[in-house]
């Protein structure tokens, strides 16, 4: 498992000496520390705080360190806790977590009440940094940014707490930017960090290899889409992407959908899901299909399928009768409910939605009839392939 | 767990769309608004926040049990979804 987060002690750990012992002049920085914590910030992981102090310490370490940290806890309750809440925070499962102390006993609390947690000493830290846990494959230019993403979340979040009036408002007065376009060559690498990395808007479950992708870019069966996001607190860059699969008899299936949860609540999923809506309907489509892993992991997605008018066959229900076994129907077309790509095979074909086992996939989709749903204002989109004219908005 | 129990129930989900949409307007919400689109206008983000509430606090799990998530059609829908439940409706 792949680290995401580091979560840092300060005293003693990323500071050299006790912040609240040092009088006036705070301890400075421990190079060592620093220099691992850069390397890994430089691999797209990011770093938080969990210590005991008062939070001026945690502005204190992110000034001398030039580190951003994504969440910080300061207080006197249990390390295990702060561990919980910034994992929960950042929206991180507890094995993509490492927690480095000094203190043998804050090490033992936090491995016996969060035994996911990776736990180490600053001079396992040190040593670390070549662990293959430390040491992600794809470093994409979004990965390298990660840290800061965070911190302009954090000031993202706090204004709209501060804002009075609608989601919809929020999002303009930030003036956000949903950009939908052709996927290309350079995007492979990005999207296949997405396959791997999001769970909660993703409707495979699956890891797509690089080779499936640029074969699936350069297939005339297929469209594959990237999704960029901005707006005045920074640029995320590529933040979700889908693959849609051209069928015959005018079937439109999105064999791939997935959006980092950093973009949650910002309304790129429902970009996303009407700009698809809309361009299949340009095209001429006779349905847009969804297939999608029924998981407790991935409600987040449910939801903005349900919030876009999608629905699930009937006899799809989760858990329950009739619902399409994960792995009846890998070999290309001839087993069951889903649709799914049964044209280019090989390679192109893992992006098809197998779950783990016993976690059903439901068919959802959307009647293309009447007009096209509205793009929100906040997005610009290519038009898709085969589409009649673009739907490209200022 | 009968019906009688459903204005308690009703009353705790206003309590937690407010909280979770930071609206304070919201509870006073009729039965009848639709949360999806122009009515509370519910995304995933808000979405999740609710139901992961809704399953602390009645130990009904709404998104494991219902697929196409029609009981979130209303706030009068979602209150009938839990009292329903073996376990719904139980305040904690």
């Amino acid at each position: 498992m792949i680290v995401k987060c580091v979560v840092w002690d300060l005293d003693n750990t990323l500071l050299s000496g006790v912040y609240l012992e040092s009088g006036a002049q705070p301890p400075p920085p421990d190079p060592a520390m620093v220099t691992a914590a850069a390397q890994l910030r430089d691999r797209g992981i990011i770093h938080a705080i969990a210590s005991r102090n008062p939070p001026e310490a945690a502005r204190y370490a992110a000034r001398v360190t030039g580190l951003d940290f994504a969440a910080s806890e300061c207080g006197w309750g249990r390390k295990s806790e702060a561990v919980r809440r910034i994992t929960a925070d950042l929206g991180l499962a507890p094995d993509a977590v490492a927690f480095v102390d000094d203190d043998l006993y804050e090490r033992a609390e936090v491995s016996s009440a969060v035994p996911e947690v990776l736990v180490l000493s600053p001079e396992d830290m040190a040593e670390a940094v070549g662990w293959p846990e430390f040491s992600p494959a794809v470093v994409t230019a979004e990965a390298r940014r990660r840290g800061e993403m965070y911190a302009e979340r954090r000031r993202r979040l706090a204004e709209a707490r501060a804002f009075a009036g609608s989601r919809d408002e929020f999002l303009r007065y930030c003036r956000t930017r949903v950009t939908i376009a052709p996927a290309a060559a350079a995007d492979v690498p990005r999207l296949h960090e997405l396959s791997v990395r999001t769970h909660q808007f993703n409707t495979t479950g699956e890891a797509v290899p690089e080779p499936a992708l640029r074969e699936l870019i350069g297939s005339p069966a297929h469209q594959v889409t990237i999704v960029r996001l901005s707006d005045r607190f920074g640029d995320d860059g590529v933040v979700g992407g889908c693959v849609v699969e051209l069928g015959p008899g005018r079937a439109w299936t999105v064999t791939v959908l997935m959006m980092s949860c950093r973009a949650m609540g910002r309304g790129v999923i429902q970009a996303l899901l009407a700009w698809l809506a809309r361009s299949a309907a340009q095209a001429g489509a006779a349905t847009l299909a969804v297939p999608c892993l029924v998981t407790p992991r991935n409600v987040p997605l449910r939801l903005a399928l349900a919030t876009a008018g999608f629905r699930a066959a009937e006899d799809s229900a989760p858990g329950g009768s009739g619902g399409s076994p994960p792995r009846d129907d890998t070999a290309g077309g001839s087993g069951g409910s889903p649709p799914r790509d049964s044209t280019a095979g090989g390679a192109g074909e893992s992006s098809s939605a197998e779950g783990s086992p016993g976690e059903p996939v439901a068919l959802f989709s959307r009647s293309l009839t009447g007009p096209p749903p509205e793009l929100p204002d906040w997005v610009t989109g290519a038009a898709a392939r085969g589409a009649s004219g673009g739907v490209t908005e200022p | 767990m009968t019906g009688g129990e459903t204005p308690d129930v009703v009353g705790e989900l206003r309590e937690i769309l407010a909280r979770a949409t930071g609206r304070e307007e919201l509870l006073g919400l009729s039965e009848q608004t639709p949360l999806f689109g122009d009515g509370v206008g519910l995304d995933s983000l808000t979405g999740t926040l609710l139901l992961r509430e809704v399953h602390r606090r009645f130990g009904v799990d709404v998104a494991g049990e219902d697929l196409n998530l029609d009981a979130l059609a209303t706030l009068g829908t979602l209150a009938a979804f839990i009292s329903g439940r073996p376990d719904g409706g139980a305040l904690s």
